[in-house]
């Protein structure tokens, strides 16, 4: 973990174009953030909040106003620059159904590869292990309209890990499915970050899927208001309320009791309540 | 609904025409149905038919599937029948042809029936050998088989490759839209929109709020499907190279000269036998 | 007093792409009490949304029958025109409904379908934007400009304005952040309580459907696999699982606790109730850790 991977210095953008002398109202404003190689990096904010945005700056779709993105030593200041990122950086987003460009599973695990020029025995390889990895190989000469939106979300994880990126950053990618579905796609990435060592920016207003993460980024009105570990985060209820956010029902639930130490899920919070509570643990 | 369309479906299979090269496939479909109308006999036309037969029997698509491609056709084939009975009229050549009956104003001959059979004859034949190229060919397949085929054509500075990819993503999106378009009427349904009475400029009038929402819907997929291209390194097709390469085998060989006797057969019987048209 | 929909022995096939054919909903059978508020829930696939297309006719069932306020909707065109108006259906993700050019135009095109007076149509519209929380000048704005969240009120301002008797909403905070959420289910809430209409929820999220229904119906493979009150529900939480469901995490916790033999009840369904429950136990027994 002591290599950055990306580098935020100080980035502005702006969705509205700059009128005479008055500027708009900023989507990023002053972002600086590290995201170092292995990690597990949670951004979460309301929706406007600017999370993201901060996400387009990681792959360099977006390029600061103001300030520098840096991308594993190459600043994304120019379109040639902008290619190279992509090609370390890949992106998952919240519509399954807009992503997914082939007919057929394969295909379309197989399209990211295709357009880095990689061989097509070589090709063939990485298809094959990215589906297994997760879970779709059975599935792979399907048609993706005919997959759940969990299973399609997952194959559009295949085809990011079959470019061979360092990093995947995904953009709310769980919003638009069923419990079934987030659990298997929240899975899927932990196993990415734990077994295959890629770092993973993850954007969610879920608050128990921030939970795991290595490190919490907390984002309001452009800006970022405040980082730090899962527990340390969690522990300010009131502050994240402030912010339009919640927390998991467990943490809430201790805070309200006035319990010391944050509790991050219902497994902590039954052992801390049971011990309180006398019963046998 | 909507949903019932069947066109440009796939259904998987490891069939001896499943495996055939998309290029093979694409020129042959095209061979054939050339041949369909080449035919001017009964017994050539009848080759044709056996060969559409034994084609789908090697395809092991289900009865059922192909009887669902000729479903759409079926008016078509009402129509040019009902023409042909009433309004071919005249002899054959050699001249042994006869009224059948007079109904009212209408006569009809042996030669209109016979005219009506074989146009019969011919457009489920070409239905049927199209739908066998969709539903043997994964689109991908298909496309990139076209491709392959045009690909002279970039001498003439056409940009067969981006040609290619529009073709794949419109296929793509088409069952995905088709939902949409359901979902969207439903909704409008529930609001209380009639969709399905009243005369024309009233029917017209009330798919608006169909055609709106599906429209900004379309248009919000296509900007972000290209986002999540250029997100995966698309730059618009140089230096992309293919995971599924393509390669004549034996079997491909074998059955281009299948189809070249066919392709005989056909001229021979129509030199040997009776034009009907 | 007739009931708000009646169904008996419903069954719905159709045949999918091939020749397979599919029984998304199987012999059901439900009757819904005018002024109740029931939440559906059931995994996905699970013929939960077949299940409420024809609550408003927009399915015609292969058998069985669908009776809403005493009369059989499929009896003739009329009767099945009432139905929409007296079932109001609010599909997912209904912004992608929005096609006016503002959006107190497309809030009034329920209410103009049902061929109201301009009057009562302005009336039906302004109130049904109060409901949601559509101002005065989002009104007059083109719906495309709104924001995910006010475009979400608009279109179920749309399905509110026609009055039904009945609202059906499916997975109406969809995609909405915490805040969001929050906020959508108290303005359905307070809708339900100065209305009193019959208001009918599915939803994937338990913690949602604690907050609103009183009565629970869990849809699993085309059949009603329980129907009852929430604490019925809720308290068979492994059989929730094995269909696909769960229960409130808050509920989870209670019940762990219970089971572990801790003195507090089994039945906690929002994190109120449970704070309530454990300040008022801890207060009398083991001192705060």
């Amino acid at each position: 973990m002591e290599n950055k991977l990306i580098e935020i210095k100080n980035a502005y953008y702006f969705y509205d174009p700059e009128e005479e002398g008055k500027e708009p109202e900023p989507a990023l404003k002053n972002v600086s953030l590290d995201i170092y190689e292995g990690e597990f990096v949670a951004v979460l904010g309301h929706n406007g909040s600017g999370k993201s945005t901060l996400a387009k700056l990681c792959n360099a779709v977006f390029e600061p106003a103001r300030g520098t993105v840096t991308v594993d030593g190459i600043p994304s200041d120019s379109e040639e620059n902008g290619d190279l990122i992509r090609r370390k950086v890949g992106m998952v987003f919240q519509n399954p159904d807009n992503q997914i460009v082939a007919t057929i599973v394969e295909d379309d695990v197989a399209f990211g590869p295709e357009n880095l020029g990689v061989d097509p025995a070589e090709i063939r390889k990485r298809v094959d292990s990215a589906l297994k990895s997760v879970n779709m190989y059975e599935y792979r000469e399907r048609q993706p309209h005919n997959l759940s939106g969990g299973q399609k979300q997952r194959v559009a994880i295949a085809g990011v890990i079959a470019m061979q990126t360092k990093c995947i950053v995904l953009d709310e990618p769980t919003a638009m499915l069923d419990p079934m579905g987030r659990d298997e796609v929240m899975d899927t990435i932990h196993k990415l970050n734990k077994e295959m060592g890629i770092t993973v920016v993850l954007i969610t207003h879920f608050m128990d899927e921030a939970v795991k993460a290595d490190r919490v980024v907390i984002m309001d009105k452009g800006e970022i208001i405040t980082t730090g570990t899962p527990r340390e985060v969690f522990s300010k209820v009131d502050f994240l309320r402030e912010h339009k956010l919640d927390v998991p029902q467990s943490t809430e639930l201790c805070n309200a009791l006035g319990i010391k130490g944050c509790v991050l899920d219902t497994d902590e919070c039954v052992e801390v309540l049971g011990r309180i509570l006398g019963g046998a643990v | 609904m909507v949903k019932d369309i069947t066109f440009g479906q796939y259904y998987a299979s490891k069939s001896v025409l499943h495996r055939l090269d998309p290029r093979i496939k694409l020129v042959l479909c095209l061979l054939m149905i050339v041949f369909l109308f080449v035919c001017r006999s009964f017994p050539a036309l009848a080759l044709m038919v056996v060969f559409t037969l034994v084609a789908v029997g090697f395809s092991s698509v289900h009865v059922k599937m192909i009887a669902k491609s000729i479903k759409p056709v079926a008016v078509i084939l009402i129509f040019t029948a009902i023409l042909n009975i009433f309004y071919t009229k005249g002899k054959y050549e050699n001249g042994d042809s006869l009224v059948f009956t007079v109904l009212g104003r209408f006569e009809v001959w042996d030669k209109g029936l016979y005219t009506a059979l074989f146009t019969m004859l011919r457009i489920i034949s070409l239905v049927i050998i199209s739908s066998l190229l969709t539903y043997t060919t994964t689109p991908t397949m298909l496309t990139d088989g076209l491709e392959k085929l045009l690909s002279p054509l970039k001498k003439l500075h056409i940009r067969v490759d981006t040609l290619a990819m529009m073709m794949t993503l419109a296929l793509r999106f088409i069952p995905t839209l088709i939902e949409e378009t359901d979902r969207i009427i439903s909704a409008q349904k529930s609001r209380g929109a009639d969709l399905d009475s009243g005369g024309l400029v009233k029917r017209a009038k009330a798919l608006i709020p169909v055609f709106i929402p599906l429209m900004v819907s379309a248009f919000r997929r296509a900007y972000e499907l290209a986002f999540a291209m250029t997100c995966r390194c698309y730059t618009g097709g140089d230096g992309r190279t293919r995971m599924k390469q393509m390669k004549i085998a034996p079997r491909d060989i074998i059955c281009l000269v299948i189809c070249l006797l066919v392709c005989g057969g056909v001229i021979a019987l129509n030199i040997f036998f009776k034009k009907v048209i | 007093m007739s009931k708000a929909i009646e169904i008996t022995n419903l069954t719905h096939k159709y045949t999918q792409s091939g020749a397979q054919e599919v029984v998304a909903v199987s012999d059901v059978n439900l009757s819904i009490e005018k002024g109740e508020s029931i939440g559906i829930i059931g995994h996905t696939g699970s013929g939960k949304s077949t299940l409420i297309s024809h609550f408003n006719g927009l399915l015609k069932p292969t058998s069985g029958d669908v009776v809403v306020d005493g009369t059989n909707i499929w009896a003739d065109k009329e009767t099945l025109r009432n139905a929409r108006f007296k079932v109001g259906l609010c599909f997912q993700y209904p912004e992608y409904q929005l096609f006016e050019e503002t959006v107190y135009k497309d809030i009034a095109f329920g209410p103009k379908n049902m061929k109201l007076s301009p009057e009562e149509i302005d009336e039906r519209v302004l109130r049904a934007a109060e409901f949601t929380g559509i101002s005065k000048s989002m009104l007059e704005k083109s719906p495309f400009e709104l924001s995910g969240g006010e475009k979400r009120r608009a279109a179920i301002a749309g399905v509110i304005a026609m009055n039904p008797e009945v609202i059906v909403l499916d997975e109406p905070a969809a995609g909405l952040d915490p805040a969001g959420r929050k906020s959508l289910i108290d303005m359905i809430k307070a809708y339900r309580d100065s209305t009193g209409s019959t208001v009918i929820m599915v939803t994937h999220n338990m913690e949602d459907i604690a907050r609103i229904a009183e009565r629970l119906i869990v849809i699993n493979r085309g059949k009603i696999a329980l129907d009852g009150t929430v604490d019925e529900v809720f308290s068979r939480s492994d059989d929730l699982v094995q269909w696909g469901l769960k229960v409130p995490e808050i509920t989870e916790v209670f019940t762990r606790l219970h089971n572990m033999g801790c003195n507090v009840p089994r039945g906690v369904y929002t994190v109120d109730e449970g704070v309530k429950i454990l300040s008022r136990v801890m207060r009398g027994g083991a001192g705060l850790g």
